[in-house]
């Protein structure tokens, strides 16, 4: 009798236990192994290969050109900040080599990227921050109704004919909404991007953005950021560890090689040791 | 005067591209109004991100002592793509270079331009429209 009601038992636990495991796994998608079908239809999608390089003189012309509508408090602040970058006293945007992140990425950039097609993905591979990169999801998902914040983002995206369409929520409230390197403010919370990316000639991309920012903009800014397209290898990407310079190489007691760290200045850059 | 300083006069736009892509210290630090030349020795070229360093053992004026001053650039990836190498400053190099002083007074600054006394080769600067200003997908 035992014997038979601890069977009984078992095989109840277990249907339990299976029944578990399947609503778990209906709540919980996966990403499903792309077909021929999958990379076939990449072959439609336009020609975006290459290494792409800013257009860094459009940035710094853009900063007078093009200034986002910022809350008349944001505005004072943006003013000090340029009349201390004016003065020789430049406030350090990207303290301690954090990622420029989104939108600033885009926005101000000195650093090659390129973009890369994968079913359901599109990534973006950029030579700074070591290497930074921004994952697009395609293959149709929605946001999550809570995302991480994080530097990038969550970002998704689709293709309206041959644009690419990016809408990017749950970007870090501390992070820059930056019009140069020495001049931002923290986004604040609740920041929303929408961008259109687009060939606007063989060697030319442009990259319509729509910043929601509404703790520190009246009203979304619109700007178009340009990045050019580079076939010589010489452009190749490289590493490019941005904490490196953080670090001094040497050696150790015992002959070793090795990454010592360097002091930082209050400002938040290292101070280069190497000279005393 | 090798090719890439003969590509570099040819471009029209006279901003240096220290002016502004320091990345992750503003160009601001930098006088840009003024040009400091010094003759010395190179102790150091630290070929790193997110700048390229030389250090250059000099005395400022003659009879000064010697100070070490730290001159930045771009990084190893922009200035590759105009020739730049890991081995274009040696320990041990003469040579005399043209940066922007720091405003703090201390010895450093940007980076413009080096002559390699011994072999009379010439290094320049990343210029900002040479970086960027159009494609180049022949």
């Amino acid at each position: 009798m035992n014997s038979l009601f601890r069977t009984f038992s078992v095989a109840a636990s277990a249907l339990l236990l299976m029944g578990t495991m399947a609503r778990a796994q209906s709540s919980d998608p996966i990403n499903p192994p792309p077909t021929r079908k999958d990379w076939l239809a990449l072959s439609k999608l336009p020609d975006w290969s290459g290494v792409w390089t800013p257009d860094m003189i459009d940035q710094m012309k853009q900063v007078k050109t093009n200034v986002p509508p910022w809350t008349p408090a944001v505005a004072k602040q943006i003013e000090f900040l340029e009349a201390e970058e004016k003065a020789g006293r430049p406030f350090l945007v990207f303290k301690g080599c954090l990622p420029e992140s989104m939108p600033a990425w885009m926005l101000i950039s000195h650093n090659a990227m390129e973009i890369m097609f994968t079913p359901g993905r599109v990534t973006m591979l950029g030579e700074s921050d070591g290497n930074r990169l921004r994952r697009i999801y395609t293959d149709g998902r929605k946001h999550p109704d809570d995302p991480d914040l994080t530097f990038h983002g969550h970002s998704i995206g689709h293709w309206e004919g041959d644009t690419l369409v990016i809408d990017t929520v749950g970007i870090m409230p501390e992070t820059f909404l930056a019009v140069s390197e020495a001049v931002g403010i923290p986004n604040n919370g609740d920041v929303h991007i929408v961008e259109r990316i687009h060939l606007a000639g063989p060697g030319t991309l442009h990259d319509d953005l729509e910043i929601t920012a509404p703790h520190v903009l009246t009203k979304p800014w619109k700007t178009t950021r340009i990045f050019y397209r580079q076939r010589k290898q010489k452009y190749d990407i490289v590493e490019g560890v941005c904490l490196e310079g953080s670090f001094k190489h040497t050696t150790d007691k015992n002959g070793n090689a090795i990454l010592e760290p360097l002091a930082y200045d209050s400002q938040g850059t290292p101070v280069p040791n190497s000279a005393k | 005067m090798n090719r890439f300083v003969t590509f570099l006069a040819a471009i029209s736009l006279p901003v240096l591209f220290t002016q502004a892509a320091l990345a992750h210290h503003s160009f601001a630090m930098f006088d840009l109004t003024k040009t400091v030349t010094i003759e010395g020795t190179v102790k150091e070229f630290a070929w790193t991100n997110p700048h390229v360093i030389l250090w250059v053992v000099a005395a400022p004026k003659d009879g000064q002592p010697e100070q070490v001053w730290s001159l930045e650039s771009t990084s190893p990836g922009n200035l590759k793509r105009i020739g730049w190498t890991k081995r274009t400053f040696n320990p041990g190099d003469r040579v005399r270079v043209d940066f922007s002083p720091l405003r703090s007074g201390e010895t450093g600054g940007a980076f413009k331009h080096a002559l390699l006394i011994d072999t009379g080769k010439e290094v320049e600067a990343l210029a900002a429209a040479t970086a960027s200003g159009k494609p180049d997908i022949e």
